[in-house]
């Protein structure tokens, strides 16, 4: 009995030791954020501001196009996000219910294309947007985003609809609906915490692109909060009390995204990656 | 994005003569398209621009690129840089992910409090968390320092990123603080699917909790270990963003993983032609190494 | 139950996200709404000092003054960041969009002009007439050309030069009138210069600040000093290295022994860029960095309570004790290009002509304290000639030298570069550093050697 309550203690003591591991980073982040200049250079540092002031948030959101990029980054991240859950889940249910041939190929080749290096890509994908006329627009840099997150979203997807009994879509036919009714009637609402688990992937990896947003885009009009960011480190000076307030602005919408859904994030894991 | 979701949803009129092998093809078709137009074009023009002669306009085959590559010590070095961030990195958010996904599965009071904490990481862009590590790192000014000379446990400015032996542990440690919530998060999902049954029927025979762990737990997420490994490989690999706003490379080529350097060669020195050798060279390492992830992903369906 | 309100949340929230992006995406999506022939022509104009706040207002009411002179054409800005230019041109330029007129450093203005990259502006130039171009110094026109034609315009055209607080030289017991004449003596300051200011037995204050990132500002604060001892890049016919001379490896050494020996630099070099450093300057952490025209106001600008433009003092880059050379210097260049696939090349030639005429080139001063590589601005301008700090950058540009001119420059100073990091860091001697620079950059040239061309080993 004894070593058993000892044993107790252990998550606790590792669990506070991760989280101060976690949380230090956030605080340098938050603490820099509402120092001034001069005191963000002192010699030795101050780990909490002496005289804590939001200059630095009015700088950032009064003085550069901080709101618009926020916008921006916003659309962006969502339309990716729902564009490969959807895709994911259409593609996640054909896998998952038809028996078709190739489809193990198929499956194959999904999952491949996430080996290709983002780098290379990006020249030529730009050309080719530029050519159908969709460079600079929310859609072009929402679908180059979708193809980075739709392998992931779909494996993910049709792990859950696996789980899912099938005698659910039969009973929806016999209803009188078609298959795709089915699926968009049964299914969809069934899955929706896979979905969900899906969908702040995608808006994170969207939300956090450096990389095509920078040659996708031009002008200030479509940049995003990141490519934001990445100006203010410029060539000139590193503003870091300024950086570090956009980085918490830049934090704050996949914070709360992940905070007010976390429940449906592991529970869709749990069903999506773990359920054979 | 429309065009592929209406395109989709007009299949439903045809629904009923169609054959069931054609309709699950129709409901992957969206996804296939999106990948074939996204992707089709340029990865045929890296291929041919690969092979085509370094700064010229026409495009004649030759293999002269992938020789170059060869013999280039920068190449191999970013190879081995890279090799040695991902081996470290997914090892690192694996034993990390596990203990606290463990920790977390253990009958806990502010179970929920600890979780939120445990995942909050994640939801920094790398690019962002690039910048908040190199300047926690920062030698004078920075808070890592700080807390170890107020500490007593060095007297001088340790030079995290500017150190050729400090630098990739440095960068390794800020990854996994960004990396190792996702794979936690996947483990303890799958932590939280074991049959209770299976512990207290062990429990009955006096099993420890490491023989419970080592007989009960690993066995049954071996699978879910296998996914999280390739997926968390897969990503670390393509890790850009990091790297890039944190040491650019530096010092010497010390931290330039393959894709920065294929950055560079890109965007910088304008090789084309080299870069896409480079970039087709990593994208077939990968491919290879994930394989056997692939195959068994594909076999179980 | 809960899990009922959960899905009833989700779905709410799902289809309310649909429809704020599907609209958002179609309606917010900036597009030239051109159904009706415009009036006006627009011209996109990049430039990497609209991020920053005092030179884009600068830029800015020179646009008005612009628009108002060219009431046919209106100009677009596209903010790019500094190091980023490069990434975005090159896409854009190879898709056959990008800015109509834009503005790239010394740096990369030959791997532009051999790709194709740039507007033949010939014609042009031909047309203002015979002796358009003397107003502007021979070296920079040079740069701005290819087998006779014109791709650019020389812009912005500066020495680099040594910077020094003369507060922290009172402090440190040294006379501010008398700025080091020599390596030796430069050393000797910045030994005492390195001190602890605020008691607390550590050292917070150092005597020289410099970059060690890999950067494209590094080129600019080494090669003052390679070339001051004497040394140069490459051989004249630009076929090999010349890092294998022991001027070379003389001004390796002081620079890595700045660093490592006599530590007169804040720790952390290799992670400095020119940002970094010039805040340690405002922050009077360091006493003297190299710099040019843009540096004091910047350095102003990061600390107002320093009083920069006050407390800074210039003065010439020191020379190798008791040598004279030609060159101690070099220098920062600026052009201005017009894109290749611009529909507007007369209107963007408009513009480029307006943006480096004199009056421009002289508000651009006044604005920026950019000098220009106009000669009647650089030379003759009178509140250029009597600021304290332009004056000696503009005496200075008589001993400016560029750095080598060509299309693989980018790839050889970053070995140098790299050769510089590792030696600061101990991974290897100077020596070896620049010996292993050495064999690279052949490596790089040896595109342009034929087998019985041999290159001379370290």
């Amino acid at each position: 009995m004894k070593r058993r309550s000892g044993y107790r203690i252990v998550p606790y003591f590792i669990l506070i030791i991760v989280c101060l591991y976690n949380i230090v980073p956030f605080v340098w982040m938050f603490s820099t954020s509402l120092k001034t200049e001069k005191e963000a250079y002192k010699i030795p540092p101050t780990f909490l501001p002496k005289e804590p002031t939001l200059e630095s948030y009015d700088q950032i959101i009064v003085w550069t196009s901080f709101p618009r990029y926020f916008l921006n980054s916003t659309i962006i991240s969502l339309g990716t996000a729902l564009l490969s859950t959807f895709i994911g889940a259409l593609a996640g249910y054909g896998f998952s219910r038809f028996h078709f041939s190739g489809r193990a190929t198929l499956i194959g080749f999904i999952l491949a294309s996430q080996m290709l290096p983002g780098v290379l890509l990006v020249g030529p994908y730009f050309k080719m947007l530029v050519k159908i006329g969709l460079y600079n627009t929310y859609p072009g840099l929402i679908f180059a985003f979708t193809t980075i997150t739709l392998p992931f979203s779909t494996w993910m997807l049709k792990g859950f609809i696996d789980t899912v009994p099938e005698e659910l879509d039969q009973a929806a036919k016999v209803d009188g609906c078609s298959t795709l009714g089915a699926f968009l009637r049964i299914i969809l609402p069934v899955i929706a915490p896979g979905m969900v688990a899906t969908m702040i992937f995608a808006f994170l990896l969207a939300w956090g692109d450096l990389l095509w947003v920078l040659v996708l885009t031009s002008g200030d009009a479509m940049a995003t909060v990141t490519l934001g960011l990445s100006r203010l480190v410029t060539q000139f000076r590193i503003i870091w009390p300024q950086l570090m307030a956009g980085s918490v602005i830049a934090t704050l919408p996949p914070l709360v995204l992940y905070m007010l859904l976390q429940n449906s994030l592991v529970k869709g894991l749990t069903a999506g990656a773990v359920k054979e | 994005m429309n065009p592929i979701i209406s395109e989709s949803s007009s299949f439903s009129i045809f629904a009923r003569p169609l054959s069931k092998k054609l309709q699950g093809f129709l409901f992957v078709l969206p996804c296939l398209l999106m990948l074939l137009l996204v992707l089709g074009f340029p990865v045929v023009t890296a291929i041919v621009n690969s092979f085509s002669p370094i700064w010229s306009e026409v495009k004649t085959f030759t293999a002269e690129n992938y020789i170059k590559l060869l013999r280039d010590e920068l190449f191999w070095n970013s190879l081995k840089v890279t090799f040695i961030f991902v081996v470290s990195t997914v090892f690192l958010h694996h034993v990390l992910g596990m203990i606290v996904a463990v920790a977390l599965n253990a009958e806990l009071r502010a179970k929920r409090f600890f979780r939120l904490i445990a995942i909050l990481p994640w939801t920094v862009p790398d690019v962002i968390s690039g910048l908040i590590w190199r300047f926690m790192y920062n030698p004078t000014s920075g808070i890592i320092n700080y807390l170890l000379i107020r500490s007593g446990a060095t007297e001088q400015y340790i030079e995290w990123l500017a150190s050729p032996n400090l630098v990739l542990p440095s960068i390794i440690f800020a990854d996994v603080w960004r990396g190792y919530p996702f794979v936690m998060i996947i483990l303890l999902a799958g932590l939280q699917a074991i049959p209770r049954e299976q512990y207290e029927a062990a429990r009955v025979d006096g099993a420890s909790r490491i023989q419970e762990f080592i007989h009960i737990t690993i066995p049954n997420l071996m699978r879910i270990i296998i996914i999280a490994l390739a997926l968390d490989t897969i990503w670390q690999f393509r890790r850009f963003g990091l790297i890039y706003n944190m040491t650019l490379g530096g010092p010497g080529h010390t931290s330039e993983i393959l894709s920065l350097y294929i950055y560079k060669h890109y965007f910088k020195y304008l090789n084309f032609e080299y870069a896409s050798a480079m970039a087709v060279v990593m994208a077939v390492l990968m491919i290879i190494i994930s394989l056997p992830y692939i195959r068994m992903i594909t076999r179980k369906v | 139950m809960s899990f009922k309100t959960t899905k009833w949340t989700i779905l709410t929230l799902l289809l309310a996200s649909f429809l704020l992006v599907s609209t958002a995406a179609f309606a917010g999506t900036p597009k030239e709404t051109s159904e009706e022939a415009p009036e006006y022509v627009e011209l996109v104009f990049s430039d990497w000092h609209l991020a920053e706040p005092h030179w884009e207002k600068a830029l800015k009411e020179a646009f008005v003054i612009f628009e108002r002179e060219h009431p046919n054409i209106k100009i677009k800005l596209d903010v790019v960041s500094y190091g980023e230019k490069e990434t975005k041109y090159t896409t854009e330029i190879e898709a056959g969009v990008g800015p109509d007129v834009f503005h790239l450093h010394a740096y990369s203005i030959k791997s532009f002009i051999e790709k194709g990259y740039v507007y033949d502006m010939t014609p042009f130039v031909k047309a203002e007439g015979p002796g358009f171009t003397d107003a502007w110094y021979s070296q920079t026109i040079e740069l701005m050309k290819k087998d006779g034609k014109y791709f650019a315009m020389p812009g912005d055209f500066m020495a680099m030069v040594l910077y020094y607080n003369k507060n922290l030289y009172r402090e440190a017991g040294l006379d501010p009138a008398r700025p080091p004449k020599t390596w030796d003596e430069f050393l000797e300051y910045a030994k005492k210069l390195t001190r602890d200011r605020d008691g607390d037995g550590k050292i917070d204050t150092w005597g020289f600040g410099t970059i060690g990132a890999i950067d494209p500002g590094f080129e600019l604060r080494f090669t003052p000093i390679l070339f001051s001892h004497g040394g140069s890049y490459l051989s004249k016919d630009n076929k090999c290295s010349a890092l294998n001379t022991s001027e070379a490896m003389e001004a390796m050494k002081f620079f890595n022994d700045l660093v490592t020996v006599h530590k007169v630099v804040p720790p952390g070099v290799t992670a400095q860029n020119p940002g970094t450093v010039r805040q340690q300057m405002a922050n009077e952490q360091i006493a003297m960095l190299l710099g040019s025209g843009w540096t004091p106001p910047i350095v102003d600008n990061n600390n107002p309570d320093l009083n920069a433009l006050d407390v800074l003092e210039a003065a010439a880059v020191p020379v190798k004790a008791g040598t004279s050379p030609k060159f101690s210097t070099t220098a920062w260049l600026s052009a201005w290009m017009i894109s290749p696939n611009t529909k507007h090349p007369e209107e963007a030639w408009e513009l480029v002509k307006f943006i480096t005429s004199k009056s421009m080139e002289e508000k651009w001063f006044k604005d920026a304290r950019v000098l220009s590589s106009r000669k009647d601005v650089s030379g003759e301008y009178d509140e250029l000639l009597s600021d304290k700090f332009a004056k000696i950058i503009a005496a200075e540009l008589d001993h400016a030298k560029f750095v080598p001119q060509l299309k693989e420059w980018p790839q050889i100073i970053e070995a140098i570069n790299t050769a510089a990091q590792e030696s600061f860091t101990g991974a290897k001697s100077p020596k070896r550093a620049l010996e292993d620079a050495h064999d690279r950059i052949n490596g790089i040239l040896s595109v342009y050697r034929t087998s019985s061309d041999k290159c001379p080993g370290f």
